[in-house]
């Protein structure tokens, strides 16, 4: 026979803050993991050289604006046009959100509390989107601003920039999910970085390879859905749909429209998918 | 040369998922030559671009990076590179097994694809896919090194390499040509390019400039990668 003894452990009877909270907590952990926040300064300096790099064309821009008195890098192309860094940042970040987790195996230990595995993927990707979004749209804003403060004949390009901030949330939702299902099948982060690195480069080093051999021989139009391997173009190529910018392809226009925009939520849905199978045995490395 | 160290690292790199890495960017490269001649696109100018942009362009220096780091970071990253160190074997001589490792996979999955991806789109022609085959091969030797050296001296070896790779080489050596004498690819291109008699290939740097910095480079970088060893210290992780 047991019984159970009442040792005099004190109970907890403060307010229970719910898991609402505890996600939102392991969102902003996250988020400031992704920018090296509350770790050494080691940490801090790839994003925010990064991010520092991103602000250099938006200064130029302004520059331009400002001496020139002509418009600069139109905001509908500057995430295709920066594409490199924003795709550098994505692999070198990733990894610090998901690697720590699974290699210290703390999982079990998150798991164990109210959050759940959908929770935890859903603060995951949040924290993830956001950086990447802060990425993109700090430099547009400070273009924007700019634009307002030279004040150049002619109204400000206000729906260009905000159907680019729309667009660069779609971004870095699509790179987010993308990014971080790839980066959580291991738990060490330099594979990490090179695995999430290696298909971004796979899809943007044979795009131009594969459309030039389909337009040389005749197969202009299947050619043209080259483009969007690449996560950047396909994007741009939904923002051409939606708010009827020009696109930003090297050579050629692409496909846009429904189709594109079908193309990216099937992919989205794909890595979050992903994800959440990946976590399914959460402890697993 | 430790024939057991030389093992151990061989199991290390081969028998994880690094493995898949490895093999997805040779396997692309031969599907896109593939591809390339099923539409009847094979000529040399598109052997040619499709090796500078893509198999020396893209696919090296990953493959480098990958390989040259692999073969010491995790060891660092664990903390069981102690139980290596401790041992009496000397630390250059590990530094040289595990280049010499790195160089090896270079070889099997970097310059081999090379010469098959050539090959499929041209043939022997002007020598196209022995040039670029020993080019790829000569700049991996090159890329081990500096990579496997930076895998000892930071944590961060992969994202450094990377900014490496894709900002200075890429974005910078596209827009300055100057920058081009600094890059690792470059110098593998004009080997290529020397070897090779196609009309289409020009290299940017001469061959008296890149033959001895893919020397100075290599044996540089490996020297110091085994000094760094000697008065390694293990640090704790962020």
């Amino acid at each position: 026979m047991s019984e159970i003894y009442d040792i005099g452990y004190r109970h907890y009877d403060g307010p229970r803050l719910g898991r609402g909270y505890s996600t939102r907590a392991l969102a902003v952990h996250s988020l400031r993991g992704v920018f090296g926040l509350g770790r050494p300064a080691r940490s801090k300096i790839v994003p925010f050289a990064l991010a520092t790099i991103m602000l250099v064309p938006a200064v130029v821009s302004i520059a331009i604006m400002a001496l020139a008195r002509q418009p600069g890098i139109p905001y509908s192309g500057f995430a295709v046009i920066m594409q490199a860094v924003i795709a550098i940042f994505l692999a070198a970040q990733a990894p610090t959100v998901v690697a720590p987790d699974l290699r210290y195996r703390v999982l079990p230990l998150y798991l164990s509390r109210p959050v759940s595995i959908a929770e935890y993927v859903g603060a995951k990707v949040t924290a993830m989107t956001v950086a990447v979004f802060a990425l993109v749209a700090t430099p547009l804003t400070v273009m924007y601003v700019g634009e307002l403060v030279v004040d150049l004949p002619g109204p400000p390009a206000t729906g260009e920039y905000l159907g680019s901030m729309v667009t660069a949330l779609l971004l870095a939702l699509l790179l987010s999910a993308f990014g971080l299902a790839l980066a959580s099948f291991t738990p060490r982060r330099g594979l990490g970085v090179a695995s999430v690195i290696t298909v971004y480069l796979l899809a943007s080093a044979s795009v131009p390879i594969i459309y030039a051999s389909m337009a040389v021989t005749g197969n202009e139009e299947a050619a043209a859905w080259a483009w969007l391997m690449n996560p950047f173009w396909l994007v741009d190529s939904v923002q051409s749909w939606l708010f009827g910018t020009p696109p930003h392809s090297i050579e050629g226009g692409y496909p846009s429209g429904p189709a594109s925009a079908a193309i990216l939520v099937v992919l989205i849905g794909a890595a979050v998918a992903a994800l959440a199978l990946r976590y399914r045995k959460a402890a697993a490395q | 040369m430790n024939t057991v160290v030389a093992g151990i690292t061989y199991r290390a790199l081969l028998g994880r998922r690094r493995i898949v890495l490895l093999l997805l960017l040779p396997v692309a490269l031969i599907g896109l030559a593939v591809l390339l001649r099923a539409f009847g696109a094979a000529d040399q100018a598109t052997a040619v671009e499709l090796m500078k942009s893509f198999a020396i362009g893209t696919m090296l220096p990953l493959l480098g990076l990958i390989a040259g780091t692999g073969v010491i970071a995790p060891e660092i990253d664990d903390g069981t590179i102690i139980h290596l160190l401790s041992k009496p074997i000397s630390r250059p001589v590990i530094a040289q097994t595990k280049f010499l490792v790195a160089v090896t996979m270079l070889a099997v999955f970097a310059a081999l694809p090379t010469y098959v991806a050539a090959f499929i789109l041209v043939g022997n022609e002007d020598d196209i896919a022995v040039g670029f085959a020993t080019g790829s091969l000569v700049a991996g030797i090159a890329y081990a090194a500096v990579f496997l050296l930076l895998g000892v001296v930071t944590r961060h070896a992969v994202t450094i390499g990377i900014i490496y790779a894709l900002v200075w080489e890429s974005l910078v050596g596209n827009l300055i040509a100057g920058a081009r004498r600094f890059s690792i690819q470059s110098w593998g291109q004009s080997i290529a390019d020397q070897i090779s008699a196609s009309p289409f290939l020009e290299a940017d740097v001469a061959l008296g400039f890149a033959v001895p910095a893919l020397l100075v480079v290599t044996v540089a970088a490996v020297f110091w990668a085994g000094q760094r060893l000697r008065v390694f210290s293990l640090t704790g992780d962020e």
